[in-house]
């Protein structure tokens, strides 16, 4: 079977581009944002200052996901110990009160640097569109030198401003090397 | 990548010193202490002891800072590093400082005296050999003699560099930081001991050492956050000290916010949940008689406020919330030192105006000092083989 007839059956991912080198991808970062396209990206074989400021992109939402799984830890620990110590068997301990608030901060806090914790390595995991594996860009011989010494933007089909014909001139006209659709 | 030129000027101007408003200030102060010396002669011991550990806490972590930046070669902070380097560099002036308190002992520290009620039998026998007024100046001096070396040596070497362009010095500074951490160590957790712990003697927390160190740490972070947006404020060293150089002490603040609030919390929570009579009635003491209101303070104040407002990315870069949060924990580092070193003198709350006049005191002679050295040299060390790098941090 020729690659040619896979690819029928397959969709289209997106269309990736390659630059010829870091200033030049800059730039045309700088005008694929511009030009509206929101689902897209820069790659590099080694970070680039002022690429985010470039794609202008928005902070994680890692950081968010994080906060909201502490939080449940520590209301989850500091209400299991309240519950369990001072309301549903009430023991006395050396005559400390019944809610003895002190006594409960280690587990409190060790619940909430627990799920914290769990929080920030699944939620990456989620956000890096786990359990999939790998990035249909390795279906591009040409992006395993993203790595190496060639720089990429692949505009993402997904984007709403995305039409075949369109994308394609635009990156041939924001200095594009060579211009070639990946599939999925 | 290019090199950045240093594009400000170093020199500290005239215009920019707040030195006659801290004359005046020392002054007034300077004079009510001695007031105070004549009128209650116990409550000044105490009030300047006070104010004492609060300033030279703030020294002190300096010393260390600067140290920590030789030994690791960091280069982010090298053009912030001047500020710790001369509030380090005359520790000496301490010694001097430090001669009430020798003079005052006998009222200061009850161990110095022989009818007291020892919590139990034999235990001034079991502390006499290191709780003994020999002993106790001895230490003193060695502990003076060691930052007093160390501080100023890191600071001449530093200006020397300066002068000379030699980046060899460079080595020297690491060759006396790496052995001066060692003895700061030691030093730092004996004087805690010596200065404040012993005002109640029967008490002991092998920990206090590093509570001590904790607080002074955190609240030099807040210090220089206010130093760089003074300096900023007076339009000096704006491309020099950047926001990605405060940013980085926000995020310096933040950490050791923590790392305050364990080590506090682990002092007090260990002898709370025991509760051995001859270890809770230190924390009994300042629970009680309107002293723990001064608790909630510092632990709202330096903790829990400052680890939410800090928390988000954002909030590190922000001069505004930067300051107001700085400002409050330099306020609660001062607010726990008094409930540390007052209640053996007040069993309930007291505010007395000796604690203001020695704090005014102090802070005229300490920050005077300061901007009298830091007008002295340029402002940053523009000779630094890190300079460059520190420059184009971002």
């Amino acid at each position: 079977m020729s690659k040619e007839s896979t690819q029928e059956n397959k969709k289209l991912f997106g269309m990736l581009a390659e630059f010829a080198n870091p200033a030049k991808l800059m730039k045309a970062a700088k005008l694929t944002n511009k030009a509206g396209y929101t689902k897209y990206d820069a790659y590099s074989p080694f970070p680039i200052h002022g690429m985010d400021d470039a794609m202008s992109l928005k902070e994680s939402k890692l950081g968010w996901i994080v906060l909201s799984h502490g939080l449940v830890g520590f209301t989850g620990g500091l209400a299991l110990q309240i519950w369990t110590n001072s309301i549903a068997y009430p023991i006395n301990i050396g005559g400390r009160p019944f809610m003895n608030l002190p006594a409960y901060v280690p587990v409190t806090f060790e619940l909430t640097v627990l799920l914290a914790a769990f929080g920030a390595v699944f939620g990456m995991f989620f956000l890096n569109n786990m359990p999939r594996h790998n990035n249909p860009l390795f279906n591009s011989k040409n992006f395993e030198r993203a790595t190496d010494d060639k720089f990429f933007i692949c505009i993402e089909a997904d984007d709403s401003n995305f039409s075949e014909e369109k994308t394609e001139a635009f990156l041939k006209e924001a200095g594009a090397v060579t211009i070639e659709k990946v599939y999925d | 990548m290019a090199n950045i030129k240093l594009t400000d000027s170093l020199e500290f101007p005239d215009s920019a010193s707040p030195m006659r408003l801290l004359i005046s200030v020392g002054v007034v102060g300077v004079i009510a202490s001695l007031v105070g010396v004549v009128v209650n002669t116990e409550q000044f011991l105490f009030s300047y002891l006070f104010s004492f550990s609060f300033f030279i806490s703030i020294a002190l972590a300096s010393m260390f800072l600067v140290m920590v930046h030789h030994i690791t070669r960091s280069s982010w902070g090298v053009t912030l590093r001047r500020i710790p380097e001369t509030f380090s560099s005359y520790i000496w002036v301490f010694v001097l400082l430090f001669l009430p308190i020798l003079f005052g002992m006998e009222t200061l520290y009850s161990w110095t005296q022989e009818q007291y009620s020892w919590f139990y039998e034999g235990l001034r026998e079991h502390k006499s050999p290191y709780l003994n007024t020999t002993f106790f100046i001895i230490r003193n001096v060695i502990y003076f003699s060691i930052w007093s070396y160390l501080g100023y040596s890191l600071y001449k070497y530093s200006i020397k560099m300066d002068e000379t362009g030699d980046w060899g010095i460079d080595t020297t500074l690491r060759k006396i930081s790496a052995p001066g951490i060692f003895f700061f160590a030691f030093t730092l957790a004996f004087a805690s001991f010596d200065w404040i712990m012993s005002l109640n003697f029967d008490w002991f927390s092998t920990m206090f050492g590093v509570y001590f160190f904790a607080m002074s740490f955190q609240a030099l972070f807040a210090i220089l956050i206010l130093m760089s947006l003074y300096l900023r404020r007076q339009g000096l060293l704006l491309n020099t000290i950047t926001r990605s150089h405060i940013r980085d002490l926000g995020g310096w603040l933040f950490g050791f916010s923590v790392f305050y609030a364990y080590i506090a919390f682990s002092q007090f929570f260990l002898i709370y949940y025991a509760n051995i009579s001859e270890e809770i009635l230190y924390y009994t003491a300042r629970f009680e008689g309107n002293w723990e209101i001064l608790a909630f303070i510092f632990l709202f104040g330096r903790f829990i406020i400052p680890f939410i407002l800090l928390l988000p990315k954002k909030s590190k870069s922000n001069y505004k919330l930067l300051f107001a949060v700085s400002t409050l924990i330099v306020f609660s580092h001062l607010v726990e030192f008094y409930w540390l070193v007052m209640p053996p003198l007040h069993s309930s709350f007291s505010f007395h105006w000796l604690d203001l006049a020695t704090f005014l005191a102090f802070a005229g002679i300490f920050m005077g000092m300061f901007f009298y050295f830091f007008k002295r040299q340029s402002m940053i060390p523009k000779n630094d083989p890190k300079l460059q790098e520190s420059l184009s941090k971002h």
